[in-house]
């Protein structure tokens, strides 16, 4: 039965992810008569005939001289390779190591934040929920309001100044030989955690306060039930009743809305890299938005929804491990 | 004579909310001898459930306010017990049956390991010794195949069986007290009367105390020796069982019991108390049962009538005590 689950849940998954690389190869083609055009745009000092031949062979040159569904298929054999073409910044790199530079610097961002985000998350949650109604609570569901509406964008912008160029405790930006300086050695993983702060503390405080309100309301929630009457009633102590009954049943709640705000995460980082000049993922797209560099955004926006689908699938099957009732056909 | 496991003298709740005071429970006294069956009997939101929580220290403070002049149990001054000390209490020397085993069992724990937990909880034992007595536990209150029905989560066992989980949580430790809160409501009627005379003959072979709180007047007929009928926070009758069921007193209890259908009078179908029970916050005064009485008089509306004794089996908190013989006994 449990297998059964899994297989089918994972099956399902690559399933979506071939909805989505088909959609990523088909959106960017609307409205585009011809790509060449997009790829190499005329030029005032060239005549018609020249600029024909040029679009010609960049044609060839990228794989537009053969049918739509031709290229469909020789798109989706590549993607399976790992082979995302060749950007057209200056010297065609190959997409795949670009974004293989890119991608650690990126994960350290999200994955820091991510881990600070939960731990500082469930613990500020299950304070708040036990201090229920008193004033530890009320900040909380305050700050819960200020926080929805502030974006992380405008607190790194006021990190940046303050923490950054007023007091100088941090970089406010980072440090351009960081890239180049980095080794895995105690001064490298030092400066690396210095350029890091700032990205990390501007992203995490949305991340915390919003893991605190989750487990808050589902600590409440369960706190609620008959069982942990009938917990109490058994004469078990407080610990145990808090942390073997409440907690693990708080936790299907909060492992739901983690894997939907993994993509939430990605997006936002973005932003954040480009305010602190990191040389991450975010910066990478941003920077082929600029260029109209088709092959490197369709290769990072295919990464990033692979992402948010593996990030809910280990969700999906966490989540059968915590919750022995879930079953195929009785989700939820 | 012997010590009575539960004296509890004048037992009041009251929950404070911001628009007005309910007193759930007004000075309820209730005492249960060694090996004794006592109902308390009444209509839903009487202060039953209140009542029995309240004996097990399980209400929360705040909201709730809790005034007790007497708390005797076993023998043992419980009144001033702080919650540390009633957590050795509870689950060893009281326990507690609860009405819906699908709420009341932790969904996301085997059956086995909520049972265990009692007796790593109570007695010097480790794990696997632990794991044995559950079986033990689970073959006494009847479960078939114990040692596999313990690895199963409550989702997969019956509504039966998850009763039979309860039973076997609440006399994991052969307490001295048992509080059931309804616990057949949520069956279906055979399954409930196979539950029930397991209850009976594990009470009765061990000579364990069952404060059966319950509104279904078969359920009390098949188990209780004493009866406490309750009415909007305040015991109305104290009676033993034959004799509130051949004779009550109070014109509640009568008409509790004529609102059980009966097989004879198929063509008259069967009475109702009229209107419902007070809202706690809006109690009438006088007697809190007069505007729902037939026998009500002018003193009725004005005055609370005492909790008092007609004779030597049966207290009454009547200004006009009914004394007539019920056609025939229940049963």
């Amino acid at each position: 039965m449990k297998k059964g689950y899994v297989i089918k849940r994972i099956l399902y998954s690559v399933f979506i992810l071939f909805v989505v690389t088909t959609l990523n190869f088909f959106i960017p083609r609307i409205g585009v008569d011809d790509p060449a055009e997009r790829y190499y745009p005329p030029q005032g000092n060239m005549s018609d005939a020249e600029y024909e031949v040029i679009k010609q062979l960049t044609r060839e040159e990228y794989g537009f001289d053969v049918s739509t569904p031709e290229q469909y298929l020789n798109y989706l054999g590549d993607v399976a390779q790992g082979d995302f073409g060749t950007s057209f910044r200056s010297g065609n790199p190959a997409v795949t190591g670009l974004i293989a530079d890119r991608l650690p610097w990126t994960l350290t961002l999200s994955a820091t934040t991510l881990v600070l985000g939960l731990i500082g998350g469930i613990l500020f949650g299950v304070f708040a929920a036990t201090k229920r109604g008193r004033w530890q609570d009320t900040t909380l569901l305050n700050m819960s309001t200020i926080m929805t509406a502030l974006p992380a964008f405008f607190i790194a912008l006021i990190l940046s100044f303050y923490l950054g160029f007023e007091f100088e405790i941090f970089p406010a930006y980072t440090n351009p030989n960081l890239v180049g300086d980095f080794s895995f050695s105690l001064d490298g993983l030092q400066m690396l955690a210095r350029n890091a702060a700032l990205p990390i503390i501007s992203m995490s405080f949305g991340s915390i306060i919003g893991y605190a309100q989750t487990t808050r309301n589902a600590v409440i929630a369960v706190t609620n039930e008959d069982y942990i009457v009938t917990a109490r009633a058994k004469g078990l102590p407080q610990r145990s009743i808090r942390y073997k009954h409440t907690l693990r049943n708080s936790l299907l709640p909060i492992v739901t809305s983690l894997g939907f705000s993994i993509g939430g995460l990605l997006g936002g980082q973005v932003v954040i890299e480009q305010i602190f000049n990191w040389h991450g993922m975010g910066t990478l797209f941003l920077e082929a938005n600029e260029m109209n560099d088709y092959p490197l955004m369709m290769a990072i926006m295919l990464l990033l929804s692979a992402f948010t689908i593996l990030a809910i699938l280990v969700t999906d099957l966490v989540y059968v491990l915590l919750d022995p009732r879930v079953t195929v056909g009785e989700k939820r | 004579m012997e010590e009575p496991t539960l004296r509890m003298r004048k037992l009041k709740v009251i929950f404070p909310s911001g628009r007005g005071i309910i007193r759930a429970v007004e000075g309820v006294d209730i005492d249960i001898e060694k090996g004794e069956c006592v109902a308390l009997v009444g209509e839903s939101g009487c202060g039953k459930s209140v009542t029995s929580r309240s004996i097990m220290k399980l209400i929360d403070s705040p909201p709730a306010l809790t005034r007790v002049d007497e708390l005797y149990f076993g023998g043992k001054d419980i009144k001033d017990f702080s919650e540390s000390e009633m957590r050795k209490v509870r689950g060893k020397e009281m326990a507690m049956i609860f009405q819906d085993a699908m709420e009341a069992l932790n969904p996301v724990i085997t059956c086995g390991k909520q049972i265990a937990e009692i007796f790593l909880r109570h007695h010097d034992m480790d794990k696997k010794e632990a794991r044995r007595e559950t079986v033990k536990a689970l073959e006494l209150v009847g479960v078939p195949e114990p040692a596999s029905r313990a690895k199963n989560y409550p989702h997969e066992l019956s509504g039966g069986m998850r009763q039979r989980v309860l039973l076997a949580m609440a006399f994991a430790c052969m307490p001295k007290l048992i509080l059931a809160d309804e616990p057949t409501t949520s069956l279906d009627v055979t399954i409930q009367a196979q539950v029930l005379n397991e209850l009976r003959n594990l009470q009765k072979s061990h000579d364990v105390s069952l404060l059966l709180v319950t509104h279904d007047l078969s359920v009390v007929s098949n188990l209780a020796d004493k009866v406490y009928v309750m009415y909007s926070g305040k015991i109305v009758e104290k009676a033993s069982l034959r004799q509130l069921f051949e004779k009550p007193h109070h014109p509640y209890s009568i008409g509790l019991l004529n609102s059980v259908p009966k097989l004879s009078d198929e063509e008259s179908g069967f009475e109702q108390i009229p209107g419902t029970v007070p809202h706690p916050m809006r109690k009438p005064e006088g007697c809190y049962f007069h505007p729902r009485c037939n026998h009500a008089t002018e003193k009725c509306k004005k005055e609370m009538p005492p909790l008092s004794a007609i004779n030597d089996e049966s207290e009454v908190r009547c200004w006009h005590p009914r004394n007539m013989e019920r056609e025939e006994a229940m049963t």
